[in-house]
């Protein structure tokens, strides 16, 4: 008799602790939010011997799919949550977490920096997005071609470019530029073709091989962006770093959210070039 | 050789032996088998149907594609292709071949085992591998071979298509090689006996003999060209909607592009599926490259495995 | 002819294999010569860190390991029982074109559409998410045509006597096949099958969709959303960041280990194919 109990006891406790361990938690989405998720998730690991998935298939909206068909608890994107969102997966109730911001920045190559191309206005970003300016040179810069190296539709940083241009980015034109898809891939296609320009995330402008130009707004005033033009909104293009739930954050998930928007995780946002989430009660720009 | 079932085999069996196992897991391990290919089929023409409800088949025969205003016309994605293979087999083929006959023909036997294990390493290597070499190497020297044209960067039509050049030659080789060897010494030493020299014997007996083989390898190395996606994936530019003003034009193979492959192999993928009609697009594209590439491989082995009627 | 445009023509096609020869040794010598500097113990025993770029691949390797062990027992069963089935089972004379049309036709399907019907089926229709037996099943079907026709070409090499021998003694079809066919055959199945690892192993496309990771995995526990990581897949990510010296290293060796690991595949497989091969030659 006591040997049956025990050995229920066996099997349910097995039963149980599989249970906890064997849920894994699956994160996937935007490439600028990842590198400070990817080592997070290493400190989980690490604390709790938890499984944790990551993967950046298709960006921004490709978390947002993850999410909305079931096969991520956890999507990053670089972008606030969109209307569209919502009627493509209705029955899901995203709910997002600000763990950071960061900044879409215009980088151009070294040639075209050095040429004197640092100062673009949304004009000129617009007619360069269009087609309509194809020369560096109408725009200050040196007798070249422009290269235009597109984000795949799709991706946190396109949203957040297309938005400033256009408002909405379903207002986006049609056009099609070779595409780059990840950061890395973005920032490195940059710095190896001579007359280029692409978005990036600001933080990955290293201004050594790739170089952000600063951008001349409305009224005039000429913003470059760092951490403190960003953080006090004079520079335009802020957007947040995000992760994203269905429904509020539970179990293994919620423990990953509340480590990235703990100190420590925040010290990763800071790493990794990005600004903090901004406190609570403070007005997001 | 036939390996016929020789009726008293099968009239033992009949007579109430015991029920053969082997066979009924031999059959049943060919139904599922089958049943598996002809699924993947189904479920892609299960998932396509949206789109063709919504568009038809002509939806895909468009000039662009831009999947946030419900357009999806492949046309320069197949035109990528297209140009892509073509490139490739009309480079793979001549050097190819060329390289088939002299392992065939010329090369001691010694030396010939040789190079069929250089072959076979050739053949082996990844496509992901052969994209990273893509990537690291052809693009730059492709970027300054191509200077006359002007390219963007390396990342153009021509790079995919030296690419898969690089990677279907091997194919050529080996299937050529087989095809050229199948034909018996008996044809060349007649036709040696009859006084001609070994090339005249090579281009005026062998080649001629084996040109099913040949002709063969040619298509079932376009099959695999325009079925490859990672490698052109890496290396092709991404670019869509590079629908060329002139087709025969040379100008659009040193500009960026897009393939079926390297569409479906994109992230596009990966947000489609949640609309059915974008989703559904994406899988006629794959309809689409598979019918092409079965006809392709269907008309290799017709001409192949005809049966050649000579001793 | 002419002397001098017969000897013209040979001498091209000797230029055409030098051309091959010249197209494997840059390749080969690309990736051994910038890989080999990633090569030290800790390479292949530590998992990779950071971004990807640091540390080893072991578990990339395992992660492939496991999904070619999965796609070879899926793949040899059904194998056998085509070829068993075209030979001996149902030798119709118009069979033996049909079936071996099919299977070429079926090698001939790109990779991504398995990849995606996988995505379809797997992922989504049986709820697994991304697995290593979905991934693994998926190889195996890729694998099993070229698997079956070896083995068909195989034992349609075999001496007539043997069988006549077998049948003249009165052993059923099934008899036969047991113990002359399968045994006198397995040198065909068994190179099969080493080159379908082969392919199995250095396949992208099929993993992308149904069975991989970019980090986390370690051994995959249980069925469903186990996914593992992989060579292919992780050099495939690592490539499309370009030019970045941080990571070069690390992903030129990623890709010799993955060739080493094709090779090796192909190549114990390689005598007895020349074998067959040489055998065959000019009738």
């Amino acid at each position: 008799m006591l040997r049956t109990r025990l050995g229920l006891l066996l099997i349910a406790s097995t039963f149980a602790i599989s249970a906890v361990s064997a849920q894994p938690l699956r994160i996937n989405g935007s490439t600028t939010v990842n590198p400070v998720v990817v080592e997070a998730a290493e400190i989980l690991r690490a604390e709790k011997k938890a499984t944790i998935f990551v993967d950046t298939q298709g960006g921004s909206s490709g978390g947002i799919a993850a999410l909305g068909e079931g096969r991520a608890e956890i999507g990053m994107i670089s972008r606030d949550l969109e209307p569209d969102d919502a009627t493509k997966f209705p029955k899901v109730h995203f709910q997002a977490t600000r763990i950071g911001t960061d900044a879409l920045a215009l980088v151009v190559s070294k040639d075209v920096w050095q040429g004197g191309v640092r100062i673009l206005s949304r004009q000129q970003v617009q007619g360069i997005y269009e087609g309509t300016i194809t020369n560096w040179k109408a725009v200050g810069g040196p007798d070249r071609r422009i290269v235009f190296f597109n984000k795949e539709p799709g991706r946190g940083t396109w949203e957040a470019f297309a938005k400033w241009l256009y408002g909405d980015p379903k207002k986006a034109p049609d056009v099609s530029h070779p595409e780059v898809g990840a950061n890395e891939e973005g920032r490195n296609k940059v710095a190896s073709t001579p007359g280029s320009i692409s978005q990036l995330s600001a933080a990955w402008a290293d201004q050594k091989t790739v170089f952000a130009v600063a951008i001349r707004r409305l009224d005039g005033k000429v913003v470059a962006p760092t951490h403190a033009t960003i953080a006090d909104g004079s520079y335009p293009i802020a957007r947040p770093l995000q992760v994203v739930t269905d429904g509020p954050p539970k179990g293994l998930a919620k423990e990953m959210i509340d480590l990235l928007l703990s100190p420590r995780g925040q010290a990763l946002v800071e790493k990794h070039g990005y600004l903090k989430a901004p406190a609570a009660g403070t007005k997001k720009k | 050789m036939k390996l016929a079932a020789h009726r008293s085999a099968a009239g033992a069996e009949r007579r109430g032996r015991r029920p053969d196992v082997l066979r009924l897991a031999a059959f049943g391990f060919s139904a599922i088998a089958i049943a598996a290919f002809v699924g993947l089929v189904a479920v892609f023409a299960v998932e396509a149907w949206p789109f063709f409800r919504a568009q038809g088949i002509s939806g895909l025969f468009g000039i662009r594609w831009s999947f946030r205003s419900g357009r999806f016309g492949a046309l320069p994605m197949i035109y990528g292709s297209l140009a892509v293979s073509l490139i490739s087999v009309a480079l793979a083929a001549p050097i190819g071949l060329g390289a088939a006959v002299f392992l065939s023909e010329v090369l001691p036997r010694r030396a010939r085992i040789a190079a069929k294990v250089g072959v076979e390493l050739l053949a082996g290597i990844p496509s992901v591998v052969y994209g990273l070499l893509g990537v690291l190497l052809l693009r730059d020297a492709v970027a300054r071979l191509l200077r006359p044209f002007d390219p963007i960067s390396g990342d153009t039509l021509a790079t995919g298509g030296l690419l898969l050049a690089a990677m279907i030659l091997p194919t050529v080789v080996s299937l050529g090689d087989d095809a050229l060897a199948a034909i018996p010494s008996s044809q060349r030493r007649a036709a040696r006996a009859l006084g001609l020299g070994k090339a005249e014997t090579i281009l005026r007996v062998v080649v001629p003999a084996a040109l099913p083989g040949l002709g063969s390898a040619l298509l079932l190395g376009l099959g695999r060209a325009l079925g490859e996606t990672i490698a052109v994936f890496l290396v092709i530019g991404r670019q869509d909607n590079q629908w060329p003003e002139r087709l025969m034009a040379l100008e659009p193979l040193a500009r960026a592009g897009q393939t079926v492959t390297s569409k479906l192999g994109g992230s596009e993928t990966f947000l489609a599926y949640g609309d059915p009609i974008h989703w559904g697009a994406l899988l006629a594209l794959g309809l689409l490259l598979l019918a092409v590439v079965a006809v392709l491989s269907f008309a290799g082995s017709w001409v192949s495995l005809r049966r050649v009627p000579r001793g | 002819m002419g002397k001098w445009l017969g000897r013209g023509f040979l001498f091209s096609s000797a230029l055409c294999a030098l051309a091959v020869l010249a197209v494997l040794s840059i390749a080969l010598g690309e990736i051994a010569g910038r890989g080999l500097p990633a090569f030290d113990l800790a390479f292949f025993t530590d998992p990779s860190a950071g971004a990807g770029y640091d540390g080893g691949v072991l578990f990339e390797i395992l992660g492939t390991l496991i999904l070619i062990g999965t796609a070879l027992a899926a793949s040899l069963p059904l194998a056998i029982g085509l070829a068993l089935a075209a030979t001996i089972y149902l030798p119709r004379p118009g069979l033996r074109r049909g079936a071996l049309s099919a299977l070429y036709a079926a090698n001939a399907v790109p990779s991504v559409l398995i990849g995606i019907g996988g995505f379809i089926v797997f992922v989504h229709g049986l709820g697994w998410g991304k697995s290593w037996l979905g991934g693994g099943l998926l190889l195996g079907l890729m694998i099993l045509p070229a698997e079956a026709v070896a083995l068909i070409e195989r034992i349609e090499a075999l001496p007539r006597r043997y069988l006549d021998a077998a049948y003249g003694l009165g052993l059923t079809r099934g008899q036969v096949a047991r113990s002359v066919v399968l045994r006198q055959s397995l040198g065909g199945l068994f190179s099969g099958a080493l080159l379908g690892l082969a392919r199995a192993a250095g396949e992208t496309a099929p993993i992308l969709f149904a069975a991989a990771v970019f980090s986390g995995a370690g051994i995959p526990r249980g069925l469903k959303e186990s996914p593992v990581l992989a060579l292919p897949y992780h050099i495939f990510v690592l490539a499309q960041d370009s030019f970045s010296p941080a990571g070069e290293r690390h992903l030129w060796g990623a890709a010799l280990v993955l060739l080493l690991l094709v090779a090796s595949l192909s190549l114990i497989a390689l005598p007895a194919r020349l074998r067959a091969h040489e055998e065959s030659r000019h009738g």
